[in-house]
């Protein structure tokens, strides 16, 4: 147990500051994500802490704007119209829920996506090199 | 478990829609149905402990008041769809250890108070903000499902088939009709591949069972009913990167605790009352708790194994999906089930000699969980 002269205060996360995912970078819109700086691990989001290690040595990243669609559902209630959703898993290990843009062909499991922004909005959709059938996973 | 613990009774109102009924309404009335089929006073009491995940402050003290049964704890607990088997894992342990003899586990959910749709999640998680709901979580797993294995949209509706086809035959359930397959795939999508009726409606109920200890069930005269065999409680762990949607880790870590815990084996159970919360639960918790080979949850169901007559029972009650879920009534009731059929009280749902029975809840959509909470407790008739 480590003793001081007098109690340290924690201090409070202000993560409800900003809580938005997209962010500006040099290289242009990227989801924000935070790499640990002592484990190596990197996570989806602005974080003060690392999830695996629990150091607080953590950084700001960009994530990569590719991944594989892991699922997806066409959600028709809780708004207007249907809304295709899904879970990206990002090439750096990082899964995010995300919007899903469909085209041309029907969208399945284990392909390649990736982030397109439409003004504040951003979604993933079918990489265009892509072709059906197919599969990474 | 240093010492036995014991169901000795259990109550119920039917899971509906309440409107005009508050949780002191929806609960008092099974609290005194529970106490005086145990035949115990409610100054005999040692322990109150209450699962409700929207009930609002002191909800299990404004229900106890309402009988002057006070002075002793009283635990309110939220742990989502958990709610009520942690509540009474917790009374359980208490009992085990041996600090408490009697205690009095109250469920207790009105769902109707939030007008309908999918249930309200914690606005301070990252993809609640993003828009999730639980059944986008569900129909997410049910895609991954259907396109890894050789199940089809088909084998879901089954599902909600056998669930309506229990109900039926359960006075306590809140959908009474059975329905076909063609049914289930034509009724309203809401997300795909589930449609309305793969997924548990919105409803309001209580239940309420009342724990013993060997000592105080002697004391009691008590027969009958049945014994904790199993009472397991595990959290979610935080995955930041892959998660396979169809092997649910909670679920399969709590079984296997609670296998090792009552000293039996998957095919030694005769009934499980499992989160059907929508109906691919049911298939991806047959493979999570030893019952099929990866990949073959659909056999069950298409062959019948699962149903009257079958290897083992699943939701005799109908389930979630059937019988109904509000939320933190649920763990609750899925143990009055358990304890009516272990008893020989489930009428005409009644399973044939039943002596094992298994209940699992699990729930709580949270990023980066499979689920936040998963209770599974096994009963041995007594
Ligand atoms: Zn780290």
């Amino acid at each position: 147990m480590k003793t001081e002269t007098a109690a340290k205060a924690s201090a409070a996360i202000a993560d409800m500051e900003n809580d938005d995912l997209l962010s500006a970078f040099p290289e242009g819109p990227r989801l924000l994500g935070t790499r640990c700086g002592d484990c190596g691990r990197e996570m989806i989001g602005t974080r003060v802490v690392c999830s695996s290690c629990v150091s607080s040595n953590v950084g700001t990243i960009a994530l990569p704007t590719t991944g594989t669609l892991y699922s997806f559902t066409r959600l028709h209630v809780g708004g207007e119209g249907i809304r295709p959703l899904g879970y990206v898993d990002l090439d750096n290990d990082v899964r995010t829920l995300a919007d899903i843009r469909e085209g041309d062909t029907p969208l399945e499991p284990g392909i390649r996506v990736e982030l397109g922004v439409d003004g504040e909005n951003w979604f993933f959709a079918r990489e265009a090199s892509e072709t059906k059938g197919h599969h990474h996973d | 478990m240093t010492e036995n613990v014991h169901v000795i009774s259990a109550a119920m109102i039917p899971f509906a829609k309440y409107r005009t009924s508050s949780y002191v309404g929806l609960a008092v009335p099974p609290l005194i149905d529970a106490l005086r089929s145990a035949g115990v006073d409610k100054s005999e009491v040692d322990a109150v402990y209450v699962g409700h995940s929207y009930g609002g402050m002191m909800t299990g003290q404004r229900i106890c008041k309402e009988i002057g049964l006070g002075d002793v704890p009283t635990v309110n607990v939220d742990n989502a769809c958990s709610s009520g088997a942690t509540a009474i894992h917790e009374a359980s342990t208490a009992i085990a250890q041996g600090l408490i003899d009697i205690a009095v586990v109250i469920g207790v959910e009105k769902l109707t108070q939030f007008g309908g749709g999918a249930l309200p999640l914690s606005p301070e998680d990252r993809e609640v903000k993003q828009g999730i709901i639980m059944p986008a979580v569900y129909a997410m797993r049910a895609t991954r499902y259907l396109y890894e294995t050789e199940a089809t949209a088909e084998d879901l509706a089954l599902v909600s088939v056998k669930a309506r086809k229990h109900g039926a035959l359960n006075p306590f359930a809140q959908f009474r009709k059975e329905v076909t397959v063609e049914e289930v795939l034509a009724s309203r999508a809401v997300a795909d591949p589930l449609t309305l009726l793969m997924c548990c409606p919105t409803g309001d109920g209580a239940a309420v069972v009342v724990l013993a200890s060997e000592r105080a069930r002697k004391r009691l005269g008590t027969s009958g009913g049945m014994r904790i065999a199993a009472s397991v409680l595990h959290s979610g762990h935080v995955e930041e990167g892959f998660r396979d949607m169809t092997r649910p880790e909670i679920s399969s870590r709590s079984a296997q605790d609670a296998y090792a815990q009552a000293g039996i084996e998957p095919k030694d159970l005769d009934m499980i009352e499992l989160h059907d919360a929508f109906s691919i639960a049911e298939l991806v918790y047959y493979e999570a708790f030893g019952l099929a080979e990866r990949g073959h949850a659909a056999d069950l169901i298409r062959d019948g194994k699962t149903t009257f007559g079958g290897s083992v029972v699943v939701n005799p009650s109908g389930g979630l999906l059937a019988k109904g879920h509000p939320v933190g009534a649920s763990g609750v009731a899925q143990v009055a089930e358990a304890f009516w059929q272990l008893s020989g009280q489930a009428g005409d749902r009644q399973v044939d000699d039943a002596r094992w029975a298994m209940t699992h809840v699990t729930g709580g959509g949270t990023a980066g969980l499979d689920h936040g909470a998963c209770t599974i407790h096994i009963f041995e008739a007594a």
